[in-house]
C-alpha cells in the first residue's frame, strides 16, 4: 500500500489531480457553513451581474441570484451524485460480476446474456428510458445513470473473478469446507477490490459528467435546486448576451472531470504492474549510441568486423552488462558459430550489428561494428536502414512471432526488395515465387498468398530465409533459427543454409547454444559466457579439445553430436546477472579449476595456439576425457 | 464472408429481441398509466377506459408485448400523440439528421483520433507525445456540452465564422456547402471526447504492437521507419483499435443528443428529450428501439471489418 502511494505521489500529474480534487471536495463539504448568500433566493433588480461586481464575486444569474453560492452548492450537488452513481454501480455492478465469475457454467451464462443486451445499448439511450420511464428528477437521474453503468463493472470484475476462481486457493478453501459465501467474501473480494478501484477511479469522471449532462437537458435537478449541469442548461439562453454564467459552472466540471481523471490515470499506472517496470516503452528505430572511450579503428579486410563491442540495458537505476567488450570476424564466405547459454549476450551481439537491440533500454556503449571498413555504430539511420536486409540480413528464432500476422507471405517477401529497389508488382511477385521456390517451399505459386498462420513452424522458418535471400546479401546472421523446430526440419533448414552458403558464397554468423549445429556448419567458433567471448578458433579444433573449462562443461552435456535436443543443464549452479559481474572470471563460481588468481583480476582473452584464444589462466590442456569427469 | 455475415445477422436477432424487451420492461415500470398522460387531468374515468382498450393496455403484459412486437415487425411503432404523425416516420426523419452529425464525428473521431495515437507512440516521451496526452487529457474531460456552447460564443458570435445553431438556414438553398457550414461546429464539438478515447488507445496499442518481434523483423529487412509505424505497426494495431471504434460509435450517438440541444440540430437526440418531457411514451420507445437496432447493425458492421482485416478470424 505504501509503495502504491509512494508511486502515485511520484506521478505528479496525479499528484496535481488529487490536490485539486482535495480543495474541490473540502470546499464543497464546508459550503453550508461557509459565509455564502443564499443560492436560491431571487432578487431580479440585480440580475445578470458581471463578475467582480460588489457583493458578487462571480456576478449573478438571470434571476439575480448569487453565482459564487450556485457553483458551491451546486458543485457539491454534482459531486455527491457522481460519487453516489459510482458507487452504486460498483457495487451492483461488482456483485454480479463476482457471482457470475464465480459459479460460473449456467449462471454466468445467463447473466452475461443480460449484460451484453444492455450494453448493446449506446449509453444514452437506456438512461433516457430510464428518466423517460421514472420522470425527470436528480434521484432519477442518478439511477439511471448508475443503472447504465452496471454493466461496464459487471464485465470487469467478472473477467477477473473468473481467474480467481479457478486458483488453488480457492479450491482449497472448498476442500476445507468452506461456504461459497464465506470463500466470496474471504478470499474473491479481496483480490477483486484493487480492479474495483481502478475502473471506479476511471469512471467516477464519466458519471459526474453524464449526470451533468441529464441535468443539463433538464430531466436531471428541478428547479430551484441546481447542480453544475442544470446551472449550465439553464445559463444556455443567455450564452450569448451573458456568458458569464455559462463558463462559470462549464469550468468547474472541466476542472472536477480533469482533476479526476489524471488521479485515475494515475492510480491506474500505479497498480498496473506493466507500467511500473516501463515495459511499455517503445523501441527506437536504431539502438542508442553513447560511446565512451576509444573507438577502435577498422583494420583487415574483414567483411565484417566487430570490434570491443559493448552493449548494455540501462533499467531504472540499473546497468546490465549484456555485451561486455566482443571481438568477431566474418569473412566473404565464411561461417562463424557464436555458441553460448541463453542470457550470454549473442543474441544482443548479433543484434547490435545493425542497430536492432530495442532501444530503450538498450544502448550501445562502446566499440564498432565495422562492415567493409564502415563503422556502422552511430551510423545515420538512413545508412543503417539501406545496409539493414540489403548488405547484412537477419534470420530470427520462432518464426511465429517474427513474421507479420496481418500480412500475406508474398507481401512481406516483395517488401523485401521493395524497400531498397524500386520494383514493379509482377516483378516483385515472380521474384518471391523464385525466392520461395529456393528455401524449396512446395506449391510456391500458391504459398505465396497465404497468412503465415496458415504454414507450418518449418514452412514459416523457410519464408524467414527467403525474406533474407530476397536481397542476395553479402553477410546473413542467423539468430537461433532452428531453435523452435522439431529435430527433422531442422537439419533441413540446416542443409538448406549450408548450400546456399556454398552456392552464392554468403558469410553466415550463426548464433546458437547447441554444438551439434556448429559442428554441422561452422568453420570457425566462438564461446560466449556473461557478456565475452571465453574462447575461439577453428572448430574441429575446439570441438576436440576445447581449452575453457566452459567450453569443456558446455560440450560435456552434449551426449552425442547430432542427436536430438541438448540442454545445457548439467552445469551446476548459474551464471552471474549481468548487473553483478565479479571483478574476475565470471566463470568461476562454477569451475572446477578455480583459483585464488582466477578471481582476483579481469582474465584476458589471449593466444592458445596459432589459431585460438581463451580466456583462462588454467586451460584444460588435455581434451575431452578429463573435461568430461 | 457472406456466410459470416449472415452469421453475425442471425446471432443480433437474440440482442434485438434483449434490447426491445428490455425497453419495454422500462416503459412498463411507468407509474399511472398512460392513458391519464395523454388525456390530462381532467378525463373522464370513461374516456380513459376508452383510450385504454384502445391501446390494449387493458391486456396482460405479455400480450402487450407480443402485439408491441408484432406492430414493430410491420413497420408499425405506433402513433405520436403529441405530434400526431406515425412514430416511424419521425423518428427515421429525425434519424437522418442525427446520422450526418454523428457519422461525421465519427469519421473525424477516427482519424484524428488513430493519428493522433500513433505520432504520440512513435514520439513517446517526446514533445509531440506530451502536447498530444495533454490535449487529449483536456479533450476527454471537458463536457462537450460546454465546449460546444463556448465554440458558438467565439467562432459563431464572436468570430462569425459558422452560423449559431440548426442543420440548414430557414431561407435559402439547401447545398452540401451550406451543410457543411452548419456542421462544422456540431460536429467538430461531438468529436473531441471519442477523438481524445481512440487516441488514447491508439497509443498504447502502437506501444504494445511496436515491441513485438515482428517489427524489429521489418526493421531488419531496411522497409523505412515511417513505413513500419504507419504500415507494419498500425495494421496490427488496428485489431484492437477497431472493436474501440465500435464502441466510440455508441458513445458519439450518446453524445449528439447533447450537441443536439446546444446546436438546435433536428436529430433523434433532441426529439427523444422533448418527448420525454412531455411524456410521449411511444415516441421515446420507438426512438429508442430504433436507435438501439441501428446501433447493433453498425457493430456487425464493424465485425466485418475487423474480420476483413485480420485473416485469422474464422469467418
Amino acid at each position: 500500500m505504501s509503495a502504491f502511494l509512494r508511486l502515485l505521489a511520484r506521478n505528479r500529474l496525479a499528484l496535481g489531480g488529487l490536490i485539486v480534487l482535495g480543495i474541490v471536495v473540502i470546499l464543497a463539504l464546508l459550503t453550508p457553513v461557509l459565509p455564502l448568500k443564499p443560492p436560491n433566493v431571487t432578487d431580479t433588480p440585480n440580475r445578470f451581474l458581471p463578475p467582480f461586481s460588489e457583493g458578487a464575486v462571480l456576478g449573478t444569474d438571470h434571476l439575480g441570484r448569487d453565482l459564487l453560492s450556485r457553483l458551491m452548492w451546486g458543485t457539491r450537488l454534482s459531486l455527491a451524485v457522481g460519487f453516489a452513481a459510482a458507487v452504486i454501480a460498483a457495487t451492483i455492478g461488482a456483485a454480479i460480476g463476482i457471482v457470475a465469475g464465480y459459479y460460473g457454467g449456467r449462471t454466468d451464462n445467463v447473466i452475461m446474456r443480460g449484460v451484453d443486451m444492455l450494453m448493446a445499448f449506446p449509453y444514452i439511450l437506456l438512461a433516457l428510458a430510464i428518466v423517460a420511464a421514472l420522470g425527470p428528477g436528480l434521484m432519477n437521474a442518478l439511477i439511471a445513470v448508475a443503472a447504465v453503468n452496471i454493466p461496464f463493472f459487471a464485465r470487469n470484475i467478472r473477467g477477473i473473478t473468473v481467474g480467481i476462481a479457478n486458483k488453488e486457493f480457492v479450491d482449497a478453501a472448498k476442500l476445507a469446507g468452506m461456504s461459497d459465501a464465506k470463500i466470496i467474501v474471504t478470499e474473491v473480494l479481496p483480490n477483486v477490490i484493487p480492479v474495483i478501484v481502478i475502473a471506479m477511479s476511471t469512471t467516477v469522471g464519466w458519471m459526474i459528467l453524464e449526470t451533468a449532462g441529464l441535468s443539463f437537458l433538464g430531466l436531471g435537478s428541478q428547479p430551484p435546486r441546481a447542480d453544475l449541469g442544470s446551472m449550465l442548461g439553464e445559463a444556455r439562453s443567455a450564452l450569448i448576451t451573458n456568458p458569464h454564467t455559462s463558463i462559470v459552472p462549464g469550468l468547474m466540471i472541466l476542472v472536477i472531470v480533469m482533476a479526476i481523471n489524471l488521479l485515475g490515470d494515475g492510480v491506474r499506472d500505479a497498480l498496473d504492474p506493466r507500467l511500473k517496470s516501463g515495459a511499455l516503452s517503445r523501441p527506437m528505430p536504431a539502438t542508442m549510441v553513447s560511446r565512451t572511450g576509444p573507438i577502435p579503428q577498422a583494420e583487415g579486410d574483414d567483411l565484417l568486423a566487430v570490434r570491443d563491442l559493448k552493449t548494455q540495458f540501462h533499467v531504472k537505476d540499473r546497468v546490465y552488462k549484456a555485451v561486455g567488450g566482443v571481438d568477431l570476424s566474418l569473412k566473404p564466405g565464411e561461417c562463424v558459430g557464436l555458441i553460448g547459454e541463453s542470457g550470454s549476450g549473442k543474441s544482443v551481439t548479433a543484434l547490435s550489428i545493425m542497430g536492432l537491440v530495442a532501444s530503450p533500454p538498450g544502448v550501445i556503449t562502446g566499440g564498432a561494428v565495422h562492415y567493409k571498413g564502415e563503422d556502422l555504430v552511430g551510423a545515420p539511420y538512413d545508412v543503417l536502414r539501406s545496409l539493414r536486409g540489403r548488405h547484412v540480413a537477419y534470420i530470427f528464432q520462432d518464426p511465429q512471432a517474427t513474421l507479420h500476422p496481418l500480412y500475406t507471405v508474398g507481401d512481406q517477401l516483395i517488401e523485401a526488395v521493395s524497400s531498397h529497389r524500386r520494383i514493379s508488382r509482377d516483378e516483385g511477385r515472380a521474384h518471391a515465387i523464385d525466392l520461395l521456390k529456393q528455401v524449396r517451399i512446395p506449391n510456391a505459386e500458391n504459398r505465396i498468398d497465404s497468412y503465415p498462420h496458415e504454414l507450418s513452424g518449418g514452412m514459416r522458418q523457410r519464408v524467414g530465409i527467403a525474406m533474407a535471400l530476397a536481397n542476395d546479401p553479402e553477410i546473413i546472421i542467423a539468430d537461433e533459427p532452428t531453435t523452435a523446430l522439431d529435430v527433422t526440419v531442422q537439419a533441413q533448414i540446416l542443409t538448406l543454409l549450408d548450400d546456399l552458403r556454398r552456392d552464392r558464397g554468403l558469410a553466415i554468423l550463426f548464433i546458437t547454444h547447441d554444438f551439434g549445429v556448429v559442428a554441422q556448419l561452422c568453420d570457425r567458433v566462438a564461446v560466449m559466457y556473461a557478456g565475452r567471448i571465453v574462447e575461439k578458433g577453428p572448430t574441429d579444433a575446439i570441438l576436440n579439445a576445447p581449452a575453457h573449462p566452459y567450453t569443456a562443461k558446455l560440450m560435456a552435456c552434449v551426449p552425442e553430436l547430432g542427436a536430438g535436443r541438448r540442454r545445457l543443464e548439467a552445469i551446476p549452479g548459474l551464471p552471474p546477472g549481468v548487473d553483478q559481474l565479479p571483478r574476475g572470471c565470471a566463470f568461476a563460481d562454477r569451475c572446477h579449476r578455480v583459483t585464488e588468481a582466477c578471481r582476483a583480476r579481469a582474465i584476458p582473452l589471449e593466444a592458445h595456439g596459432a589459431e585460438r584464444s581463451v580466456r583462462c589462466i588454467h586451460p584444460v590442456e588435455a581434451p575431452k576425457t578429463e573435461a568430461a569427469q | 464472408m457472406a456466410g459470416y455475415i449472415l452469421k453475425r445477422l442471425v446471432s443480433a436477432v437474440p440482442v434485438l429481441l434483449g434490447i426491445s424487451i428490455i425497453v419495454f420492461l422500462i416503459m412498463a415500470m411507468i407509474p399511472g398509466d398512460p392513458a391519464t398522460a395523454i388525456l390530462g387531468s381532467f378525463a373522464t374515468p370513461e374516456n380513459v377506459a376508452a383510450l385504454n382498450e384502445d391501446l390494449g393496455l387493458d391486456k396482460p403484459l405479455v400480450q402487450r408485448y407480443f402485439i408491441w412486437l408484432g406492430n414493430m415487425l410491420q413497420g408499425d411503432f405506433g402513433r405520436s400523440f403529441a405530434l400526431n404523425r406515425p412514430v416511424l416516420d419521425e423518428v427515421t426523419e429525425r434519424f437522418n439528421a442525427t446520422l450526418v452529425l454523428a457519422g461525421s464525428a465519427f469519421i473525424l473521431c477516427t482519424v484524428f483520433g488513430i493519428a493522433a495515437g500513433v505520432i504520440s507512440a512513435a514520439n513517446q516521451y517526446g514533445l509531440a507525445d506530451k502536447a498530444i496526452t495533454f490535449v487529449v487529457l483536456l479533450g476527454i474531460s471537458i463536457p462537450s456540452f460546454f465546449l460546444g456552447m463556448m465554440m458558438i460564443l467565439v467562432f459563431a458570435v464572436n468570430l462569425r465564422w459558422f452560423p449559431v445553431s440548426g442543420m440548414w438556414p430557414i431561407f435559402g438553398d439547401r447545398t452540401l456547402w451550406v451543410l457543411l457550414d452548419h456542421l462544422a461546429m456540431p460536429a467538430t464539438a461531438l468529436a473531441v471526447v471519442a477523438t481524445g478515447v481512440v487516441a488514447r488507445l491508439s497509443r498504447s496499442a502502437m506501444l504494445e504492437v511496436l515491441r513485438q518481434d515482428f517489427i524489429r523483423t521489418a526493421r531488419a529487412k531496411g522497409v523505412h521507419e515511417r513505413r513500419v509505424i504507419w504500415g507494419h505497426a498500425l495494421r496490427a494495431a488496428m485489431v484492437s483499435i477497431i472493436p474501440v471504434l465500435g464502441l466510440q460509435a455508441g458513445f458519439v450517438l450518446s453524445g449528439a443528443v447533447y450537441i443536439e440541444m446546444v446546436f438546435q440540430w433536428p436529430g433523434v437526440g433532441r426529439m427523444l428529450v422533448d418527448a420525454i418531457l412531455r411524456r410521449d411514451i411511444l415516441l421515446v420507445q420507438g426512438g429508442v428501439v430504433f436507435v438501439a437496432a441501428c446501433y447493433v447493425m453498425f457493430n456487425i458492421m464493424v465485425d466485418v471489418a475487423q474480420s476483413l482485416l485480420d485473416p485469422r478470424i474464422k469467418t
